[in-house]
């Protein structure tokens, strides 16, 4: 019987409310049952004190969001994906500053692996200032879009972006390559991760340059973290497992994924549906000028050459494209961001496409007193003030807490070490 | 005599559509399908059956369906949160041979109860079967 269950047969009542175990298996009559058998839970230690009161419904919920991590299989759009030789070159690309026309940015510029792999900036700065926050980089393998607006569907076209962009690194498809071609340590690195030297065209070798970013990249998933460990022991019925995770924590999953309504966007082992929604937060990117989010998103997905349908896509069956073949443009797009993973999210402040909230407490307080007004929903009711009181936001901030690991990794390694090329 | 002509193709016609959805009403489970779930309407009934089986959250799934009824000109395939009036974020492209079709890029991107709706066209008119169904 579900923990839930029982502890609704006895009044829904905490354990350490009851008082001794004896004295209430001293009743009588239809009550005598079930304490009796409660009893026996609490004699067994499966069922101690401390333990939330989570319902059957409310348990399969919180189940959805693991195990973590989950099954990570290679891009087949991307030829190297999973190859250490790629990943090591992937991970010499990231810290060049050599691939920005000024040669002095790099990728980990605005996604520094000390501080969640992004920079800490509201709106992060390249060559000049952009509009946007820049993304953390943790688990992007399970994204299915890429980018605040979903405008790349593979992780190797998200990592072009940049370097075609003249506010972040702007070198081009051209200086790549031939940066690549040119230097001895970069082109040696090519060939070790594609298995031939860096060919004459420049395109092709710039795509090759994402695919080893990618390969990189796909490394860089988050460890476990007390959340984990918690949902893992309710999987198998661990009361002193479950015992260990924070009062407050529990309080705060069980409004995530209840009265909260966060789990409708924020669901699934890496607490995102892998789409984009209007949080309400002001989209404005800067005089008389609006963020269009999605809806200019898809507009340049479909005009990119990189994509799933184009021919840089490795995979000749497309097995991986039937997302954008069938993704649909619509006004409701417009003002919509991406919904991130939350795990590692108190390492990744300030938070929202902007930057606009600076803390994850102030996070919580927005969605408590959003204003609906300001949502442009086109008539969708998922988002709802919630007005929670402030014990109830410190609750759900300590459950969105216990979702960072431990001790994550701040080294921007990677596990598998290749020789370096000179 | 003219006014007979008249009335005989009508007639004619209005059986027809009686007959079609009598038949549509008796609509059984396709010979080469296992499971499989059924819509009946007043007009068109259809089966239909998705891969995964499960329709899961937040990822792709496409669908098979076989109609019983008159003649059918188009269907569409969507699918509707009604709880939060919105749809899917998706167009499904749909193919259609005869009576039997399928339905490929489908996405339910959120738990909570979503409706699949077939919305069939024909000379008959036009009808929406819906299958409502609650995801977690």
């Amino acid at each position: 019987m579900p923990e839930g269950n029982w502890r609704k047969g006895i009044g829904g009542r905490e354990l350490a409310e009851l008082g001794a175990p004896i004295s209430h298996c001293q009743m009588t009559d239809i009550v005598k049952l079930f304490a009796v058998a409660f009893c026996i839970q609490i004699i067994l230690g499966a069922l101690p004190a401390g333990a939330v009161d989570f319902t059957a419904a409310e348990q399969r919920k919180i189940l959805r969001h693991g195990p973590w991590p989950p099954p990570a299989p290679p891009d087949p759009s991307n030829r190297v994906s999973g190859a250490p030789a790629a990943a090591a070159f992937g991970r010499v690309l990231f810290f060049d500053t050599r691939l920005s026309v000024s040669g002095a940015i790099s990728c980990a510029t605005c996604h520094r692996p000390e501080t969640g792999w992004t920079d800490g900036l509201a709106r992060s700065r390249g060559q000049r200032a952009v509009d946007r926050n820049a993304l953390s980089l943790f688990n992007l393998r399970f994204n299915r879009w890429f980018g605040w607006d979903g405008a790349q569907d593979t992780l190797w076209a998200q990592n072009l972006r940049p370097l075609l962009d003249a506010r972040e690194m702007g070198i081009g498809a051209a200086g790549a390559a031939r940066l690549v071609r040119a230097d001895r340590s970069l082109s040696c690195g090519y060939r070790r991760a594609f298995g031939a030297a860096p060919g004459a065209d420049d395109e092709r070798v710039f795509v090759d340059l994402g695919k080893a970013l990618a390969a990189f990249l796909e490394t860089l998933v988050t460890g476990r973290t007390p959340f984990d460990d918690f949902r893992d022991a309710l999987a198998r019925n661990d009361a002193a497992g479950q015992a260990r995770y924070p009062a407050a924590a529990k309080r705060g999953l069980r409004l995530f994924v209840g009265r909260g309504n966060c789990a409708f966007c924020h669901f699934g082992p890496a607490f995102a549906n892998g789409e984009f929604a209007d949080a309400g937060v002001a989209h404005f990117a800067g005089s008389g000028r609006a963020d269009p989010g999605r809806f200019g998103g898809i507009r340049k997905l479909r005009k990119s050459p990189y994509t799933l349908l184009g021919r840089f896509n490795d995979d000749p069956a497309r097995t991986t494209a039937v997302k954008t073949r069938h993704v649909r443009l619509a006004h409701s797009n417009f003002g919509e961001f991406r919904v991130p993973g939350l795990r590692n999210a108190a390492l990744t402040a300030p938070y929202m496409h902007a930057g606009s909230l600076k803390t994850l407490a102030d996070v919580v307080r927005h969605y408590s007193t959003l204003d609906e007004e300001r949502l442009h929903a086109g008539g969708e009711r998922i988002l709802r003030r919630l007005d929670l009181s402030a014990r109830e936001q410190a609750d759900l901030v300590a459950f969105l807490e216990s979702l960072t690991e431990a001790e994550p990794r701040r080294d921007g390694g990677i596990d598998t070490e290749v020789p370096p090329c000179r | 005599m003219a006014r007979r002509r008249q009335r005989g193709p009508a007639f004619a016609a209005a059986l027809a559509l009686v007959l079609a959805a009598a038949g549509a009403n008796a609509c059984e489970r396709p010979q080469d399908w296992t499971g499989g779930s059924k819509i009946a309407g007043k007009t068109w009934t259809v089966w239909w059956q998705s891969a995964p089986a499960a329709i899961p959250v937040g990822a792709h799934f496409s669908l098979r369906f076989r109609l019983c009824g008159p003649p059918v000109r188009q269907v569409k395939v969507r699918g509707w949160m009604p709880d939060h009036r919105h749809g899917m974020n998706y167009r499904p492209g749909v193919t259609l041979a005869g009576r039997s079709g399928t339905a490929a890029g489908l996405m339910f991107h959120m738990p909570g109860r979503w409706q699949l709706i077939f919305d069939i066209a024909g000379a008959a008119g036009r009808e929406k079967l819906t299958a409502e169904m609650v995801l977690e």
